[in-house]
């Protein structure tokens, strides 16, 4: 009766339960990206010599650790008990190694500012160094964290999403360097995020390229594709204007505010695509049939 | 492969000083008849409030699925005439619905408790834990609502409870009946003993023999235990099924994984491109003129 083909269902409903995060949710995961790529540029400028876009990255790196937290409370059931968070550290869980991240991230970015503020350079340096070793981590463990769910579109691309998380984080984290540092001092800002506003759509591609046919449909149809299609149109308007226009300082600033909202839309899509994915029974019964018969076959 | 191994909770359990036998729920479809009394004992006991007067008009399953306050849900499969599955067919216990041939199958849900529980693995707080019978039970004022658990599942079972103030709940198999050695409550009211609760390895040993027997008897050909192995991808089940059709013809998934077995390779990937990021920082830093 070629039931192998035509997945069955209970009258249609879902195997698996999507997720309930409310949109405080992908736009954290854009902040937190970005603030973790920031941390790491922000050494790099300072490298450079160009201190002026250091101190952008890392009113940005702060910028997203003051904001995150509260983001993160609001989405919680129980938003008094978020420190429960801490309660425990669990290598199982991405979410509590992630939570430890945010934590360890925060607190040298603050510190780090704080010895700016009393004037300690050295130390405020030090500590700019050691959020850039978290900063990294803090871009990609949200992509582990919707992998290790049984949604059918994040599991199967879990080599992948990393990859997309992080182009975004560092597209966004240089496209404040472009937009609010000095013009002649962000020329590695305006480079990286050119190069973040090419990665993020050809990383969403490659992603739905190895999804296959069946789990790449989210990211066409529904809210999925139109966020998907919203962020590849701006990430690539914003890389367009940035190589044409790039000599000009108000163009410039129009491209990173592109590439930005480009991370942002991504992150929507993802989360979306994620929604559409569990909540028709086909995406989780076909891949686990295909799967039963691959290995009794 | 062993963050996924020391992550055995079942076997965590049995190094408590209190271990029990592993506790668990055989549910035998084949004796279902839908009454639903499963779902009221377990609201009843349980205190959980009703889920309002939904009319799927689908079949007589107007509970839907489980939930944060629907701990067992008898899901209620018609099969009439084009609908149904072939694979499962049995001519001789065709029953006839009105005048169309066909069959109803019912199956009452309810959480596995499974020794790899996704749920548990993922949970930030502590708050889902492995108790000293082998079952998977969240403590209400530990868990904050993350809601990391529900997407997690691979049975769509654990939900936020909107009622309260949003933690997540699911079955306990009756924690506290268990504690006072008592029968969980859907066990205790269903009328045909289509839920048998009792110690894991003699409600396996029971199961095989059921099989056995129902097949014997030539009534259902197609009949299968579904979640009774442990060598699936979830380690095995505390509640598993005697099942007359696919498993996702009841709504239920037909390979079922915990993901948090392909954690080290997920990690992997994320800490090859948290390299990445700084590799790319650090050429961009060094090419680009000043």
């Amino acid at each position: 009766m070629g039931d192998a083909a035509v997945p069955q269902s209970y009258y249609g409903r879902p195997v698996v339960k999507p997720h309930v995060w409310k949109p405080y949710i992908p736009w954290y995961f854009w902040i937190g990206g970005t603030a973790g790529a920031a941390a790491v540029q922000c050494v790099a400028a300072r490298a450079r010599g160009e201190h002026r876009l250091a101190t952008v990255y890392k009113r940005t790196a702060l910028a997203g650790v003051i904001i995150a937290p509260p983001l993160l409370i609001a989405d919680l059931g129980v938003p008094l008990r978020f420190l429960n968070m801490l309660r425990v550290f669990k290598p199982t869980s991405p979410m509590s190694v992630g939570s430890w991240i945010l934590t360890a991230f925060g607190g040298a970015v603050a510190a780090s500012t704080a010895a700016e503020v009393l004037g300690w350079e050295r130390t405020s340096r030090g500590l700019e160094v050691l959020a850039a070793l978290f900063g990294p981590p803090l871009t990609v463990y949200t992509a582990v964290l919707l992998a290790d769910t049984a949604t059918p579109v994040w599991h199967a691309a879990y080599d992948d999403l990393p990859h997309v998380f992080a182009a975004s984080g560092i597209a966004g984290a240089a496209a404040m360097g472009a937009m609010f540092a000095p013009y002649e001092e962000s020329r590695m800002a305006r480079r990286l995020m050119t190069l973040g506003a090419i990665a993020l759509p050809l990383g969403s591609r490659v992603m739905q390229k190895r999804l296959g046919p069946l789990l790449a449909e989210p990211y066409r149809v529904g809210e999925g594709g139109s966020f998907r299609r919203m962020s590849g149109m701006l990430a690539l308007a914003g890389a367009a204007l940035s190589i044409a226009g790039g000599r000009n300082a108000a163009v410039t600033k129009v491209a990173a505010a592109c590439v930005a909202a480009a991370g942002v839309f991504e992150r929507f899509a993802v989360l979306a695509a994620g929604k559409q994915s569990a909540q028709d029974p086909k995406y989780t019964v076909q891949p686990q049939r295909e799967r039963l018969a691959a290995h009794s076959g | 492969m062993e963050l996924f191994d020391a992550t055995n909770a079942a076997a965590e359990a049995a190094t408590y000083d209190a271990a029990q036998p592993r506790k668990g729920f055989f549910t035998d479809t084949t004796l279902c008849i839908g009454c639903k009394a499963c779902e009221v004992a377990c609201k009843e006991w349980n205190q959980l409030p009703s889920d309002g007067y939904d009319f799927t008009a689908q079949s007589y399953d107007n509970t839907g699925e489980l939930n944060g306050t629907t701990w067992r849900h008898v899901a209620f499969v018609e099969q009439l005439g084009a609908g149904r599955s072939e694979a499962a067919a049995a001519p001789h216990r065709d029953a006839v619905i009105g005048s169309v041939a066909g069959r109803w199958l019912m199956e009452s849900d309810v959480c596995k408790h499974c020794t790899h529980a996704a749920c548990l693995d993922v949970c930030p707080t502590g708050a889902l834990i492995r108790t000293e019978f082998g079952t998977v039970v969240v403590q209400q004022d530990v868990c904050n609502g993350c809601g990391y658990c529900v997407p997690a599942c691979p049975f769509g079972v654990i939900d936020k409870r909107e009622d309260t103030d949003g933690h997540a709940g699911k079955c306990t198999l009756c924690y506290d009946r268990l504690k006072d050695g008592e029968t969980p409550a859907c066990a205790k009211a269903c009328p045909t003993q289509s839920i048998q609760y009792g110690d894991l390895d003699e409600l396996r040993t029971r199961a095989d023999a059921r099989l056995e027997q129902v097949r014997a008897n030539g009534q259902f050909h197609d009949a299968s235990l579904y979640l009774r192995g442990e060598d699936d991808g979830i380690g095995g089940a505390g509640a598993f099924f005697l099942l007359l059709d696919r498993p996702e013809v009841y709504g239920l998934p037909p390979d079922p994984v915990d993901t948090t077995r392909d954690l080290p390779k997920m990690w992997r990937a994320a800490a090859r491109t948290a390299l990445a990021i700084v590799g790319v920082t650090a050429v961009a830093a060094l090419v680009t003129r000043r």
